[in-house]
């Protein structure tokens, strides 16, 4: 038989269940902050990372505008009025991650609160700007691989497949586990005390 | 990045006057690693053949069995693939949807942490079983939801599902790494 291992300290292992037992519970009022900022975040979000595809662009052709409080448009201003819209999608379906950032870093027990929020605030800037980048990625992929014919002609090989796995990477992993990558930065040392 | 902790330093040799690389050498040989797996991970799934090889199928047997379940709730559904249907309602069962994603964050960041591999196979081999089955629920749900709130579609599938999913796996993988994995420590030179 294999000699048993030390058990962890008492304070270390009821840590782990304490944080899982905030998260759950700041989960609720979390999601609904993010719920009441949502219509205006969409709003920066939209016109942030169409002044960065204008940065790009020469003459500047991208409009981001909104169809309603969770969908906008892609729409280029180069082409026909009646075909400018070219593609429809969720901005809110972007930033849902916040919920998870929200109740990661407020859940974190024996931290003072002050240490929380202000940690929390310099995670959600480095969201926003994740959340930019995904947007950008995002046009450039339509763009790149949506558009037909018009794609093939603007586009090479490898340019469409940068665009894609780039929009790829950055919406599916990268997206979905920067809470946790962000988190782990702050408080990685916690778990292995 | 790591704040000044209020508990002891595993490393009694860390100092201050340490280059910050050095100091926060845990932190930035994990998230390196965590990301450099998931990438590859989520670059594998990503091509054709693992698709159409791998996660096809592997949808494919998470739509039977969640057609199962529905059927065991009375719902009259057919399956096709990695399609569920009934005269009300049809959901097809796609990457996002299937759990793959939130089985890679989890496996990366197990494989990532400093812990002994029986503790990590314990890990993975749980974890992954937990994540399943709070993705079969969602299916479930979501696919009842589209047949009696078809308007609440849109925001369960994405915003509250995906959540759940993606927590439950994040939340597991930090009571695995806080209870169980025990780093080995490093000793003062």
């Amino acid at each position: 038989m294999a000699p048993a291992k030390p058990a962890a300290p008492p304070a270390r292992r009821n840590w782990g269940a304490l944080l899982v037992r905030n998260v759950l519970l700041a989960l609720v009022p979390v999601w609904l902050v993010w719920a009441l900022l949502t219509p205006f975040y969409n709003r920066f979000l939209l016109v942030s990372t169409r002044n960065l595809l204008h940065l790009t662009e020469s003459p500047s052709v991208t409009e981001l505008p909104r169809r309603d409080e969770h969908y906008a448009y892609v729409q280029r201003m180069d082409f026909p009025p009646a075909k400018s819209l070219v593609h429809s999608f969720r901005v809110t379906d972007l930033h849902f991650h916040f919920v998870l950032l929200g109740a990661l870093f407020l859940a974190v027990p024996g931290i003072p609160w002050r240490e929380r929020l202000s940690n929390l605030g310099v995670a959600s800037v480095i969201t926003i700007f994740f959340d930019i980048l995904l947007l950008f990625f995002y046009v450039k992929f339509v763009y790149a691989t949506q558009l037909g014919d018009w794609s093939v002609t603007h586009y090479g090989a490898f340019a469409r497949n940068f665009w894609g796995l780039g929009k790829h990477l950055l919406d599916l992993p990268f997206k979905l586990s920067l809470p946790l990558v962000l988190w782990a930065a702050f408080y990685f040392r916690r778990l292995v005390v | 990045m790591a704040r000044k902790q209020e508990t002891p330093s595993p490393r009694p040799s860390s100092s201050p006057e340490e280059p910050f690389w050095r100091r926060n050498r845990r932190e930035i040989i994990f998230l390196v690693l965590f990301l450099v797996l998931l990438g590859g991970g989520f670059t594998l799934i990503s091509v054709n053949w693992v698709n159409d090889h791998v996660i096809e199928p592997f949808t494919a047997v998470i739509a039977q069995v969640s057609g199962g379940i529905l059927g065991l709730m009375g719902q009259k559904v057919t399956m096709n693939g990695t399609i569920i249907s009934n005269a009300r309602f049809a959901v097809n069962i796609r990457n996002g949807c299937n759990g793959v994603e939130a089985m890679l964050i989890f496996l990366a960041a197990v494989l990532a942490f400093p812990a002994p591999w029986r503790s990590r196979l314990a890990g993975l081999g749980l974890g992954i079983l937990v994540i399943q089955i709070v993705n079969l629920i969602r299916v479930v749900a979501l696919f009842l939801t589209g047949v009696y709130f078809p308007k609440l579609f849109d925001t369960s599938h994405t915003v509250i599902w995906q959540t759940i999913v993606i927590l439950s796996g994040v939340l597991l993988w930090i009571y695995w790494a806080n209870r169980y994995a025990h780093p080995p420590r490093e000793t003062a030179a």
